[in-house]
């Protein structure tokens, strides 16, 4: 038989944290709410998506292909992001420049994001730090997958 | 090298015997020693354009190169020493002064000498702070290749190789010093069937070629030997494929098919018929099983070769070498032929088996040869007569199985669409989707001589053994595997495992 005793316990140990967490942030609340200066702050819902918290420096979110003077991506098609890619979603295919000092531009530079775990690798490896994750989008959910194979290539 | 003499020597302290004559850089190769190079290729004589292969010779005050000294008895080399370490870098240095860094966008990279080399021997930070020298990066030589002047570094092995091996000379090397460079005479373009080979033979990424240029990256690339089917020469090739990521949405899996090695045949070197070998792989092949060359899906082919057995056991015993023709073709390899043999002569007792090929072409007297066709040694040594069939010997037959898509090569469609019409039971085996398809009761897409193993016989007469290079696409099988089904379906016993 299950020990009745044992499980209220365990219910009455629970409501216990609740309501330890509810009166100290309400105590620090207060404090703050009649200048009292702490150390220590009252915890802060931030309501998102209404209210965005802003990101790190340093954050990585969609990776985008930083362009030419022209508006060309810089990229030269090198295939290095795809080499060092570890999830595989990158796909670059490459044709010759117009241009002799440039060579070689893709023609189709895409990223699956249903696929790509955001480490930074690509952008550790560019040669010619042409990609770039530092656009700030992080909402990249899509309700098709096909969606999720962004061209990075087309502005 | 049985009747030549041979000589003692020592290299890196260890002893060494090389045929007299040899010269330094293979004695070591041979012992696996590695002596760096770029301009010596061992099918030229060495030219020691480059510097790289200095190495110290005891009792001698300088450093030798090691490419055009020859071997001799008692000779002291060392390959290891700080000296010739010093040295090679030097040789790097001048080189890489004056090199572009065009790495990431070189189709070279990867598998570029000099980047190897580097890697190895150099790994000093650039001095050179001046101006780099701008010099022509796209120039169509002809034959589909493009010179990078600013990368080449005056090997000269395309200038020799066109020399020496086709003798037709179309590069040489123009101006001096500073700003000699590679080009072709007035404005006459390579244009020999040999062509290919100096994209092979450059160390670094100063020749490539428009068919593979910026289409993937050299070490992506899966390298697999195999034997060129596409005339009896028979050359060492390799298949060089990207079977999984980054696989493009067109659906090339061969990106090219470059030159092995085969002193006994071909050498170095691969004719450019072979190189566009890799169309013959990837492009123009039926998706699946044909029925009156309309596709059908998800039929597997052991299902449908049922059909092929039920045709031939319909018909009675003693009339089947009348009334059943085959037609083969001399693609299969010699493993297939003798099944082949085993099946339609001993087991079903036929008479009716003829050959159907492509039409001969002509032969170029370096390495292409005018049968066009991998194994019509194969064929007689096998005990077939290989003989075109009349179109009489197909209208007579109540059951007809062809190998390949050669009949369409012999005769116009429209006389073998007259002649099929009176077949009963038609079957085509063929590699590639082709006119004769909707002609036949059903096709089995077959796979290509690369992506199957066998041996072939050669023009002369040498036996070569190859391995799959890549395997066939989704429901193509080779015909070996067809012609052991056929007879486990028809109860005859050839000796194989039941694979159906």
């Amino acid at each position: 038989m299950i020990n009745a005793w044992k499980v209220l316990r365990e219910i009455a140990r629970g409501a216990a944290i609740t309501s330890r967490h509810f009166f100290v942030n309400m105590t620090f609340h207060t404090l703050r709410l009649f200048g009292v200066k702490t150390k220590r702050r009252g915890a802060v819902t931030i309501q998102y998506p209404e209210v965005r918290k802003e990101l790190s420096p340093r954050h990585r979110s969609l990776h985008r292909l930083r362009p030419r003077e022209d508006g060309r991506p810089s990229c030269v098609a090198c295939m290095l992001c795809v080499t060092v890619c570890p999830s595989e979603c990158i796909t670059v295919e490459a044709a010759e420049d117009p241009d002799p000092e440039v060579q070689k531009a893709p023609t189709r530079f895409i990223v699956d994001l249903s696929r790509c775990c955001f480490c930074g690798f690509c952008v550790e490896a560019c040669p010619v730090d042409a990609i770039r994750m530092d656009t700030g989008e992080i909402r990249l959910a899509a309700t098709e997958r096909s969606a999720l194979e962004r061209p990075l290539d087309k502005p | 090298m049985s009747g030549t003499k041979t000589v003692a020597l020592t290299i890196d302290g260890r002893a060494v015997t090389a045929p007299e004559g040899a010269n330094i850089l293979r004695a070591a190769e041979q012992a696996g020693i590695d002596i760096p190079h770029f301009c010596y290729h061992p099918a030229f004589a060495a030219e020691g354009n480059c510097r790289m292969c200095l190495v110290e010779i005891e009792g001698l005050p300088k450093l030798e190169l090691a490419c055009s000294t020859p071997v001799r008895e008692g000779l002291v080399v060392r390959t290891a020493t700080p000296r010739v370490e010093q040295a090679r870098r030097d040789v790097l240095e001048f080189l890489l002064a004056d090199h572009p860094l065009d790495c990431p966008v070189c189709d070279k990279a990867g598998e570029c000498q000099l980047q190897d080399h580097y890697d190895r021997y150099g790994r000093f930070p650039g001095r050179f702070v001046e101006a780099k020298q701008k010099k022509d990066k796209l120039v169509r030589i002809g034959r589909g290749l493009v010179l990078d002047r600013e990368r080449c570094i005056l090997c000269a092995r395309c200038v020799r190789f066109l020399r020496n091996v086709t003798g037709t000379g179309e590069l040489g090397v123009f101006e001096r010093g500073a700003r000699a460079e590679i080009g072709i005479f007035e404005d006459v373009p390579v244009d020999n069937a040999y062509a290919g080979n100096l994209v092979d033979i450059c160390p670094v990424g100063a020749i490539t070629a428009e068919d593979f240029r910026f289409q993937t990256r050299a070490w992506f690339l899966a390298r697999k030997p195999s034997v060129c089917p596409l005339c009896s020469r028979g050359c060492a090739i390799v298949v060089e494929s990207v079977t999984g990521y980054p696989l493009p949405e067109a659906k090339r899996r061969v990106y090219r098919v470059t030159a092995g090695q085969n002193p006994a045949v071909n050498g170095y070197w691969i004719c450019d018929l072979g190189r566009a070998g890799r169309h013959d792989i990837d492009e123009g092949r039926p998706a699946g099983l044909l029925r009156k060359g309309v596709a059908v899906d998800g039929e597997p082919w052991q299902k449908a070769l049922a059909e092929v057995t039920a045709a031939i056991k319909a018909v009675p015993g003693s009339d089947r070498p009348a009334r059943i023709a085959v037609v083969l073709n001399a693609r299969l390899t010699c493993e297939e032929l003798a099944r082949a043999k085993a099946l339609f002569v001993t087991g079903l007792g036929l008479d009716r088996i003829s050959f159907a090929d492509r039409t001969p072409g002509t032969a170029d007297g370096l390495l292409v040869t005018a049968e066009r066709v991998p194994n019509s040694r194969g064929a007689f040594a096998a005990g077939f007569d290989p003989r075109l069939p009349t179109i009489e010997e197909l209208t007579g037959a109540t059951v007809l199985l062809v190998f390949g898509s050669g009949l369409a090569a012999h005769f116009s469609e429209e006389a073998l669409g007259r002649a099929l019409a009176a077949v009963p039971s038609k079957f085509l085996f063929a590699a590639h989707a082709g006119p004769l398809d909707r002609l036949f009761d059903l096709a089995f897409p077959l796979a290509v001589p690369a992506e199957k193993s066998g041996t072939y016989i050669n023009v002369g007469g040498v036996r070569q053994s190859f391995e799959r290079a890549l395997s066939p696409p989704a429901g193509a099988v080779p015909e070996g595997e067809i012609l052991t089904c056929l007879a486990h379906g028809l109860g005859l016993n050839l000796g194989d495992f039941d694979v159906c």
